[in-house]
């Protein structure tokens, strides 16, 4: 049997829109013990990369160093080095997101989690005739942003920030951490 | 007792994955998710050259390979998928995305035969494949909803009371309360639209704005038409509801591609679809609900 959809017209949807959220998963602190819950001590390593340093990474990854500057942590246990922790920002058209890259004695990638996600406003909000067709009544919690804003259905931001994020900053160990 | 919701994100899967949950040992059962997510990216990427589906391109045309049980699952799901929409889902649509530069090439796969469609993807026993002539599968367009609902099953197996599973807008929810589902907006991405409130279920979506690219000068998106080898772009967003998130994922393609025929698709899969999109008469935007599920869905 051959059936059409019968496509109802919703006269408004349940509360405005809103433009753009943000969600903090993990703290520094929270992210670091994650990531190396055996370690003793984190010890902060802050390194300021010189244009030479600059110049091998981007050839390297293939990435632009933005800031010439790296977060780095040394991860001991028993006065033996554990690895490295490496906090990182990328910023995408939409996106905004702090990451952390966890990396062996040896540099291999140990794993990664994301701290904070955060997305720009653009000129979302310029249509004022548009969003008004959406504000209606509104049903059940109240949404904050920052706080409700929990299932985003739809084409989220794909990775290959991230994935060239942590290209720069495997190139950066090899250039100055290993 | 009202424990603290542990909530996590990871890149995965060419997306943000984020897996959230209440409950006791909630962060063993999120981790545990995350490795059923792991596994499945590691079994169903198209750009690794280790994974089933890469295997299965490479050598399929020519000998018989034995893959993951998982990826038979998923393969017969798709089948089960094309059947029932005579062909708008297809999953050997993979070279015209790698055309299109949304897929690698790889110079190892054999030419695909531009006669190769779903049907030429043979399933034996035994987690066994075989394809009549060389195509290249993939399975973007069911293995995230598939990766969700492994999630969920890690989750509810680690004994959590309400969890949650999103990846890149492949959701999936279980537990006592009911979320508001947002969708969004198809022109400006970063305006969020709440569509639904969702308690046990699955939620869907497909549009082409964050993915567009231009080829030839053209906007196009990585959703293909299996019968013309086209890329579909315009500003529409597809959502559908549905009772597991693979049959969500898929679904949303067929609505994608022929939103006429996809009435009975839904149906018989129990589905829904949610469609944003504008009026081509008047220019306003409208949101449009396909025939509600008969069995409520919040």
């Amino acid at each position: 049997m051959h059936k059409e959809l019968i496509w109802l017209s919703l006269p408004a949807l349940a509360a405005p829109a809103l433009p753009a959220y943000a969600v903090q998963y993990l703290t520094l602190e929270q992210a670091q013990r994650a990531l190396f819950p055996e370690a003793a001590a984190f010890r902060e390593t802050r390194i300021l990369l010189t244009a030479e340093q600059r110049a091998a990474i981007e050839k390297a990854s293939r990435v632009r160093v933005r800031v010439p500057e790296l977060n780095a942590w040394r991860v001991e246990s028993a006065g033996k080095t554990l690895g490295w922790f490496l906090l990182d920002e990328v910023y995408g058209k939409h996106e905004f997101i702090t990451y952390a890259l966890a990396l062996d004695y040896s540099g291999a990638v140990r794993g990664i989690e994301i701290l904070d996600y955060r997305e720009t406003h653009g000129g979302e909000v310029r249509n004022a005739n548009w969003r008004a067709q959406f504000v209606g009544k509104r049903a059940g919690a109240p949404l904050e942003l920052d706080n409700d804003i929990k299932n985003i259905s739809g084409a989220t931001l794909s990775c290959k920030h991230i994935a060239d994020g942590v290209r720069r900053l495997l190139a950066s160990y090899e250039a100055v951490l290993k | 007792m009202n424990l603290a919701e542990i909530r996590r994100a990871r890149p995965l899967l060419g997306t943000l994955v984020e897996i959230a949950a209440h409950g006791p040992d909630a962060e063993a059962a999120v981790a545990a998710a995350f490795r059923a997510v792991e596994q499945v990216h590691a079994l169903m990427s198209y750009h690794d050259p280790a994974s089933d589906v890469s295997r299965l391109n490479r050598e399929a045309a020519a000998r018989t390979v034995t893959v993951h049980p998982w990826t038979w699952q998923v393969l017969h799901a798709a089948r089960e998928f094309s059947l029932a929409s005579d062909g708008l889902f297809d999953i050997t649509v993979a070279p015209a995305l790698t055309r299109l530069g949304y897929l690698p090439r790889h110079a190892d796969f054999p030419r695909a035969s531009s006669r190769a469609d779903w049907r030429s993807i043979e399933l034996l026993p035994r987690h066994q494949v075989r394809f009549a002539c060389p195509l290249h599968i993939d399975l973007g367009g069911i293995a995230k909803g598939f990766a969700v609902d492994r999630a969920i099953e890690a989750l509810q197996a680690g004994g959590v009371t309400s969890a949650r599973v999103n990846a890149g807008g492949d959701l999936r929810r279980f537990g006592p309360e009911r979320e508001t589902v947002h969708v969004r907006h198809p022109q400006w991405p970063t305006l969020l639209l709440p569509v639904i409130e969702l308690g046990e279920g699955a939620a869907a979506t497909s549009a082409s704005y964050f993915a567009l690219h231009r080829s030839g000068g053209l906007p196009c998106s990585p959703h293909i038409h299996p019968r013309t080898g086209r890329s579909l772009a315009g500003d529409l967003s597809v959502t559908v509801l549905a009772r597991d998130c693979m049959t969500a994922d898929a679904l949303t393609k067929v609505v994608l591609a022929d939103r006429h025929a996809a009435g009975a698709v839904l149906e018989r899969f129990g589905a829904r679809a949610l469609v944003i999109d504008r009026d081509n008469h008047t220019g306003a935007w409208r949101l449009r609900d396909s025939t509600p599920l008969r069995e409520s869905h919040a």
